[in-house]
C-alpha cells in the first residue's frame, strides 16, 4: 500500500449505490481480498487503491467508496468530481436497490463528468435462491443506458476482479485513444482526462490532487 | 449539557491560571489515572463469552474482586504511554462488607435511599466511588461537583445514575427522580405504542428500511447487540427518534451513538454472572426508554451534524483544521501539500464521535468526560479529534496522500487501553485551555476570557 509505487495511469473510481448492497465488501475484496460479514455502514467516504496491469501498463485505481444513505449525498457527490469511472452497485436479491439505479444515474449526470464510464454491478450473486432481479432485465437496462454490466459476489469472489479489470481497461482504452487524438489535434484533453498521470519521473509525487 | 454552569475541571476554580502555562500537568496525570474499569464492561459486552459483571446492588465476593483488579492491571500494563507509575487506584477493591444503595430507580422504589458505604481510606478507587455515592444520593445533587469528579472517569457502578443526571434527564432533587423516570418511561412507552400500533406497513418505508439495514451491523462484535430482542429494541428507539426529528431523520452513525446508553443502562441491571438473557422485558423497556431520552438529549446538542448537508460537521471540520494549523503548522502545511482535505478523514470522526475508532468501553469512558465538559460533544470533541491527529504528526509528515488516507481511516486506536484514551482526553483539555477563547482561533471571534 505504499504511495511510492510506480504507475502509468491513475484512475479515480467511485463506488455508489444503495445502502447495504455490498459496496464496501466489493472494495475490500478487490483491494485486500477480504470479506467481512460483520462490516459496519460506511460513513461519508472511504478510500482504497490497487494497481493492475493492462496492455503492459500499470494502472492504479484510486477508489472512493461512498455511503449509500440519501443524507450523505451532499458529502459524497463532491467525490464524483474528477472520477473517470463509477461502479453503480445494486443487490440482486433486493429489487428496491435495482429500482434506485435510475436515481443514481441522475446523481452521476448532475455531479460527475459527462464522459464518466459507468458499470452496473449486480452484487450478491451467491444468493441464487433469493434472486429478485433477473440477469437479462438488468443486462438489457444497462445496454439501453450505455452502461457496462456484470454480476458479482464479494462473498465468494466471483467476478469481482473482472468487474474492476473491465472498467479500468475500458477507461484505459478511452484515455489512450484520447491521448492519441489530442496529440494529433493538438488540443487539451477534456475534463475527464484531467487526472491521468503519465508515467513521468514524478510518479512518487502525490497524484491525489484530483479529489 | 443542559446546565448553564461553566466550570473548570482539574485546575481549581476562578483562576484560569493554567492558560498558556504548563501548570496543567498535574491534572493531566490525575486524569490519566482515574482508574476506569473497562474490564467489567469488556467482559459483558466486548467478547462473545459470558462473564461476570459488577453491579452496584450486589455485594461482591472478595475473590471475584481480586481477580478483577489483577486483570485490570494487566490490561493496562502494555501501554506505550510515557513513564508514569501504575495508578494506585487499580488495586483490588474492598466492597465485600458494604451494603450498597441501589442507584437505579424502579417504580416500586420511590423513597430516597440513604446509607453510604463505609470505605477503606487507603483505597482510592473506593474513595472515588464513595464521593460519587455522596453526590448521587444527596437530596440535591451538586451538578458542578459531579461534573468535576466525572471528568476523570465515573466508576462503573455509579455511571448510569451519573449519566442520567449529567444528561439532564433526571432532576437534581433526588426525591423527584423516581417519579420523573416513571413519567418519561411512560411517555416513551406511549409514543412507541402509538408509533407501532398499526404494524410495519404504516411506518415510513424508507426510514424503516434504512434502520433495518443498519441495526444488524451496529456493534457487530458484541453478543448483546446481536440478540434479536436487543435489535428490535434498537430499531424502535431509532425509529421513534427519527420520526420525532424530521429535520434530520435517521442518519447512519446515529445507530452507533445510542449504544453507549444501552451499554451503561443495561449494565446497571446486570448482577454478577448474569447475561442479557437475564434482563426481563420490563427492564429492557426501561433501559430502552432511558436510552431514547438520553440519545435525544445528546443529539439535541449536535443536531445540525445530521441535517441536510450536515453543516455542523462541516463547521467543526473547519475549526479542527484551524486548530491544527495553529498548534502544528508543519503538519498542516504537509497535509495541504499532499492535498489532504480534513473532511476526507475527519468526517467520520465527528459524525460518529470517534466511535468507529475506539472501543465501546473506551467510548463510554470518553463520554464521562464529554458529559462533564461544557458542550463536550459539540465542542470539546474537536479538541479530542485534533489531539488524535497531532499524536501522529511526525509519522504523517513522512507519508504521502495515499499513506495518510489509509492510515487515518484505520488508526491504531481500537486496541487502545483506557489509559491511552485518558491521556488523549488530557491532551485535548490542554489544547482547549491554550486555544479556546483565543481570539484568532475561531473566525467568529469569541470574547477573550478574563
Amino acid at each position: 500500500m505504499s504511495g511510492n509505487d510506480e504507475y502509468d495511469y491513475l484512475f479515480k473510481i467511485v463506488l455508489i449505490g444503495d445502502s447495504g448492497v455490498g459496496k464496501s465488501n466489493l472494495l475490500s475484496r478487490f483491494t485486500r481480498n477480504e470479506f467481512n460479514l460483520e462490516s459496519k455502514s460506511t460513513i461519508g467516504v472511504e478510500f482504497a487503491t490497487r494497481s493492475i496491469q493492462v496492455d503492459g501498463k500499470t494502472i492504479k485505481a484510486q477508489i472512493w467508496d461512498t455511503a449509500g444513505q440519501e443524507r450523505y449525498r451532499a458529502i459524497t457527490s463532491a467525490y464524483y468530481r474528477g472520477a473517470v469511472g463509477a461502479l453503480l452497485v445494486y443487490d440482486i436479491a433486493k429489487h428496491q436497490t435495482y429500482e434506485s439505479v435510475i436515481r443514481w444515474l441522475k446523481e452521476l449526470r448532475d455531479h460527475a463528468d459527462s464522459n464518466i464510464v459507468i458499470m452496473l454491478v449486480g452484487n450478491k450473486s451467491d444468493l441464487r435462491h433469493l434472486r429478485a432481479v433477473p440477469t437479462d432485465e438488468a443486462k438489457q437496462f444497462a445496454a439501453e443506458n450505455g452502461l457496462f454490466f456484470i454480476e458479482t459476489s464479494a462473498l465468494d469472489s466471483s467476478n469481482v476482479e473482472q468487474s474492476f479489470q473491465q472498467i479500468l481497461t475500458e477507461i484505459y482504452r478511452i484515455v489512450s485513444n484520447k491521448a492519441i487524438e489530442s496529440s494529433q489535434d493538438n488540443v487539451q484533453p477534456g475534463s475527464g482526462a484531467q487526472i491521468i498521470v503519465p508515467s513521468v519521473d514524478d510518479h512518487t509525487k502525490n497524484a491525489g490532487g484530483c479529489c | 449539557m443542559s446546565s448553564n454552569v461553566r466550570h473548570t475541571i482539574g485546575a481549581g476554580r476562578g483562576g484560569g491560571f493554567w492558560k498558556r502555562t504548563p501548570a496543567y500537568t498535574p491534572s493531566i496525570v490525575d486524569a490519566a489515572f482515574s482508574g476506569s474499569d473497562a474490564l467489567d464492561e469488556k467482559t459483558i459486552f466486548g467478547s462473545k463469552e459470558q462473564g461476570s459483571s459488577s453491579s452496584f446492588q450486589q455485594t461482591k465476593s472478595k475473590d471475584a474482586k481480586v481477580d478483577e483488579g489483577m486483570s485490570t492491571t494487566q490490561q493496562l500494563q502494555p501501554s506505550s504511554s510515557p513513564s508514569l507509575s501504575e495508578p494506585s487506584s487499580l488495586g483490588p477493591g474492598s466492597f465485600e462488607n458494604q451494603e450498597k444503595t441501589p442507584l437505579h430507580h424502579t417504580t416500586q422504589n420511590h423513597q430516597p435511599q440513604q446509607q453510604l458505604a463505609v470505605v477503606s481510606a487507603s483505597d482510592k478507587k473506593t474513595q472515588t466511588s464513595s464521593k460519587f455515592y455522596s453526590l448521587l444520593t444527596a437530596s440535591n445533587a451538586d451538578i458542578e461537583q459531579l461534573r468535576k469528579l466525572s471528568w476523570k472517569g465515573i466508576p462503573a457502578e455509579c455511571r448510569a445514575e451519573a449519566w442520567r443526571l449529567l444528561m439532564g434527564y433526571i432532576p437534581i432533587n433526588r426525591s423527584r427522580r423516581a417519579a420523573t423516570l416513571q413519567r418519561k418511561r411512560k411517555e416513551y412507552g406511549d409514543w412507541r405504542q402509538q408509533t407501532f400500533a398499526k404494524g410495519e406497513e404504516a411506518l415510513d418505508r424508507t426510514l424503516w428500511r434504512q434502520i433495518r439495514i443498519d441495526v444488524p451491523r451496529t456493534t457487530p462484535g458484541s453478543t448483546v447487540f446481536q440478540q434479536a430482542r436487543m435489535q428490535r429494541s434498537l430499531e424502535r428507539v431509532l425509529y421513534c427518534w427519527a420520526a420525532r426529528h424530521p429535520a434530520s431523520g435517521y442518519v447512519q452513525g446515529i445507530n452507533d451513538l445510542v449504544t453507549p446508553f444501552y451499554h451503561v443502562f443495561l449494565k446497571e441491571h446486570m448482577e454478577p454472572g448474569q447475561t442479557f438473557d437475564d434482563i426481563s422485558d420490563s427492564t429492557l423497556d426501561s433501559v430502552e426508554a432511558d436510552s431514547f431520552w438520553c440519545l435525544t438529549k445528546l443529539l439535541d446538542g449536535i443536531q445540525d451534524n445530521y441535517t441536510h448537508a450536515q453543516p455542523g460537521i462541516q463547521r467543526q471540520i473547519v475549526k479542527m483544521r484551524e486548530l491544527v494549523a495553529r498548534i502544528d503548522s508543519k503538519l498542516a502545511v504537509h497535509l495541504d501539500a499532499e492535498n489532504i482535505e480534513f473532511i476526507q478523514f475527519a468526517f467520520r470522526w465527528i459524525n460518529c464521535l470517534l466511535m468507529r475508532e475506539v472501543s465501546l468501553e473506551n467510548t463510554v469512558r470518553m463520554w464521562d468526560t464529554y458529559l462533564a465538559e461544557d458542550q463536550g460533544f459539540a465542542k470539546f470533541h474537536i479538541y479530542v479529534c485534533a489531539a488524535l491527529l497531532l499524536k501522529w504528526s511526525a509519522d504523517l509528515r513522512a507519508m504521502d496522500f495515499q499513506q495518510i488516507m489509509i492510515f487515518l481511516q484505520r488508526p491504531p486506536t481500537l486496541s487502545w487501553s483506557t489509559k491511552e484514551i485518558e491521556i488523549l482526553l488530557s491532551e485535548a483539555y490542554m489544547y482547549k485551555c491554550l486555544y479556546d477563547d483565543s481570539p484568532s482561533h475561531y473566525s467568529g471571534g469569541r470574547p477573550q476570557a478574563g
